[in-house]
């Protein structure tokens, strides 16, 4: 029997069922996509099969034999090999190709002699010659590039004769040209035997690249099959399972005025530039996946990473090189990772929420301890924080709590523009609704609001517009009450490329 | 869901450990000293420990300010030598007046700042590494400047004459002179510590200096410019080092090579012990202070007990073991 099966796994986390009884199966030779929403299950489902975490029940069964792993090395003997999203944690930085390829012969070399220098060299220029890579073999790695460096990861895991290959968004930080090499290296590759289970986001993608698909919703399989006979619009409606109604929210009122504008803004990591404009009291939303680089634009737009370009408030020009400037010239950012970037965890709520405050509290740059007292009780009964104490240490505070004392830093502080970059993650459903009415109040006292998220659903709630955002740019514009659910997930999965001529892009053009 | 961050601290014999282990500390050495050594309680002695603080105190403040910034500072033994070196030579080498005097060894000790902070905000080198190689450099200097000799009053020079200068009253008054009883050194430390303390605690630059070292990435992604602070962080620490380095000057009256080296762990040690005293948690003057005393009061015991002063080294690390257990485990 050969293959790999995976069969009945379950798994929860305390009482929160993950996985109900999936039974997932990859056939030799093929690239087989495995699709789901954020919390479907897959990464769990891929941690068991790479031995990361055990199953409460279930088999794996490969080529024939019974397994159960204990341990990551279990999985690999087994012949699972696992290419991570994030290739940096499974390499080390400061030593050389042909090193970082073969360390895990060294390291299994318990009895047998170490290989001797000439012998690794050869070994890595073989792998290498099997992923398509021509490296200098001491190339130190942190000097690689990060396609270099994920076929280097790939390389690794051949070595260890690997031959079920589990690729995690291999694609999010590929350009196009890196991708079609990457394609073409899985394809030589499958030739020989090799089997790949692709998880990906990017549906164009898993279209021209995977023979089968299975896709997951809350821990269950919902279909499996060829992925020739699935269009995109198919899988999409698989994962999300119901069909979500159009959006009947009113529209909301906003000015003609532009508030907010940015020309030719420069975007590092991409090397694409932007362009973007925000009415006075309009919600703009970006939609786009992880690694479509929202957070790079956030951060461009507050000059938090090397930019250039043009900004504009109330028509008046700006050119920034610091978040310093950025702030002073009215723009207020809530970052995505609350505590690395927004928070003082280990200070009072007070002292967070009157950060931007302090030279109106201070005279001669002394403290008014009362009057800053004030300001913060107000804020916090402003925005109902929990506990409603000046005096609680933020780190006590639960996330949605901590969120609040995030933007609650901004409120006072007469910015014009507000960037909220994910500012629903890890926070509960209450938090979130008191989050959004936050920001809704904000747009009607006339602020320009950027909201930038990969939950769609989010977007069409609280959006007056909505711009897809892929690889660096702004792909597609839509106004939120004519769009819907299945169309932001389509164009910012990479579909409606190359002037496709389907239902869903249609009705993007004609909306 | 909240609730249990509302229910009030414990009070359980370990959370007061946490709290006032530190004090505690202090006092039990203080009544074993008093109880076993006949002049350890008296009014001389207690004036004798409080001028040995005052030196350790200011590079511990100094120190403290690079601490709250999330940095370090190596270089403020070397930086207390050299002062010491300058203040001297200019009063016996040069003849200079009591405003020169102390205007030269506090601008070498700003240039020492500036410098760390070169290296360690635009060159971006780690902070310890970056001000162990300005503690060797600095060092050198002062050797290379003394060429290894003390400089001293009457000291003979190479051309065979001897040194024009002396150390001058207004310039011994620093160290050795008193006020209604107090000795000067001891008051100079007492308004340094209150001015940095209500600084540090009650002013906006103050507030921000510990926002930089909290978390300088929020600090940043709020506008904070935390590269300035950082580098007013270094050139303050230099700047309270030279001046332990102009007190050491005046008290001992000449001018000793690498006086100020032992000034480095033992400030070091007053600063981290400063974390822990009631239980702060972070880097705050008053607990520098604290720190200071209770690591004066130790030597100034152990001296007096005839434990050698290699010894007692060993005493210093183990406290300052304690003192750092007694903070990070808090931190949990």
């Amino acid at each position: 029997m050969s293959g790999l099966f995976m069969k009945s796994i379950y798994k929860s986390f305390g009482n929160v069922p993950v996985l109900k009884g999936v039974n997932f199966h990859v056939q030799k030779g093929e690239v087989h996509a495995l699709l789901g929403m954020n919390g479907a299950g897959k990464s769990t489902l891929m941690k068991i099969l790479a031995g990361d975490l055990s199953a409460n029940e279930g088999t794996i069964t490969i080529d024939g034999a019974d397994y159960r792993f204990s341990s990551p090395a279990d999985a690999k003997k087994a012949g699972i090999g696992l290419v991570v999203q994030e290739v940096d944690t499974a390499l080390f930085p400061s030593l050389p190709v042909y090193e970082n390829i073969v360390a895990d012969d060294i390291v299994n070399a318990k009895r047998q002699p170490l290989l001797s220098r000439k012998q690794q060299k050869q070994q890595a220029e073989k792998l290498l010659e099997q992923v398509g890579l021509s490296l200098p073999l001491h190339k130190p790695i942190q000097t690689c590039t990060l396609h270099e460096k994920q076929l280097i990861v790939l390389a690794k895991v051949l070595s260890s004769s690997a031959r079920y290959i589990i690729l995690d968004e291999p694609t999010a930080a590929l350009s196009e040209v890196e991708t079609k090499r990457l394609f073409q290296i899985i394809k030589q590759l499958k030739a020989q035997g090799v089997s790949f289970i692709y998880i990906s986001h990017k549906l164009k993608e898993v279209k021209e690249i995977c023979d089968r698909v299975t896709i997951l919703r809350d821990g269950i399989v919902v279909h499996s099959g060829n992925a020739a006979q699935l269009s995109i619009e198919d899988m999409i409606s698989h994962m999300i399972g119901r069909s979500y109604e159009r959006n009947e929210k009113a529209k909301r009122a906003y000015s003609d005025e532009v508030a907010f504008e940015v020309k030719q803004l420069h975007i590092a990591k991409t090397n694409t530039t932007v362009d973007l404009q925000i009415r006075k009291g309009e919600i703009v939303g970006i939609a786009g996946l992880a690694g479509a680089g929202k957070t790079e634009f956030a951060e461009s737009i507050l000059a938090a990473t090397k930019t250039s370009g043009e900004w504009f408030i109330h028509g008046k020009r700006y050119t920034f090189s610091s978040p310093q400037e950025a702030i002073a010239a009215g723009i207020c950012f809530i970052p995505e990772e609350r505590r690395k970037q927004g928070l003082f965890l280990r200070e009072t709520v007070r002292t967070n929420l009157t950060v931007r405050l302090l030279p109106l509290l201070a005279k001669w740059q002394w403290i008014l301890r009362k009057k800053e007292e004030e300001v913060a009780q107000q804020l916090i009964e402003t925005l109902r924080i929990h506990p409603p104490f000046p005096h609680a240490i933020v780190q006590h505070l639960s996330g949605g709590n901590q969120q609040k004392v995030v933007i609650g830093k901004w409120l006072h502080t007469n910015g014009d523009v507000f960037i909220f970059d994910e500012p629903t993650k890890g926070i509960d459903i209450n938090a979130k609704t008191e989050v959004f009415s936050i920001i809704r109040s904000l747009a009607d006292k006339g602020k320009a609001v950027l909201y930038m998220t990969s939950e769609f659903q989010e977007l069409l709630d609280i959006a007056d517009t909505i711009y897809v955002m892929a690889n660096g740019r702004l792909i597609r514009r839509f106004a939120a009450e004519t769009t819907t659910y299945e169309q932001l997930i389509y164009y910012s999965s990479g579909g409606g490329e190359n002037g496709s001529n389907n239902a869903l892009a249609r009705e993007a053009v004609s909306s | 869901m909240a609730q249990t961050m509302l229910s009030p601290v414990k009070r359980s014999p370990l959370n007061f450990l946490y709290k006032h282990g530190t004090l505690l500390a202090i006092f039990v050495v203080i009544i074993y000293f008093s109880l076993t050594l006949d002049r350890f309680l008296t009014y001389e002695n207690f004036g004798d420990i409080l001028r040995s603080i005052s030196i350790v105190t200011l590079v511990a403040i100094g120190i403290t300010f690079s601490l709250i910034v999330d940095g370090f500072d190596l270089s403020v033994g070397s930086t207390v030598s050299l002062a010491t070196i300058a203040s001297a030579a200019a009063l016996v080498l040069y003849r200079q007046e009591i405003f020169v005097t102390l205007l030269v060894p506090l601008l070498l000790g700003v240039a020492i700042g500036l410098l760390n902070s070169l290296l360690i905000i635009k060159l971006k080198l780690p902070d310890l590494l970056a001000t162990l190689a300005t503690m060797y450099a600095v060092n050198g200097i002062q050797l290379t400047y003394t060429k290894g000799f003390s400089i001293y009053n009457d000291m003979p020079l190479p051309d065979g004459g001897t040194a024009p200068g002396k150390f001058i009253p207004s310039f011994l008054f620093i160290g050795q002179g008193e006020i209604g009883g107090i000795p000067f050194s001891v008051l100079l430390m007492l308004l340094v510590v209150a001015f940095t303390h209500l600084f540090l605690t009650y002013t906006k630059p103050g507030r921000l200096f510990y926002m930089t070292g909290e978390n300088r990435e929020a600090a940043r992604l709020a506008g904070i410019p935390v590269n300035r602070y950082r580098t007013y962080a270094y050139i303050i620490s230099g700047f309270f080092a030279a001046l332990g380095g102009i007190v050491l000057a005046s008290r001992i009256g000449t001018g000793q090579v690498s006086a100020g080296a032992s000034f480095l762990m033992d400030g070091v040690a007053a600063a981290y012990i400063g974390f822990s005293v009631f239980g702060a948690g972070k880097p705050n003057v008053i607990g520098t202070l604290f720190g200071s005393i209770l690591i004066g009061v130790l030597l100034n015991g152990l001296t007096m007990m005839n434990v050698p002063y290699y010894a007692q080294d060993i005493i210093k690390g183990a406290i300052l073991v304690g003192a750092l257990a007694l903070s990070h485990v808090q931190k949990k």
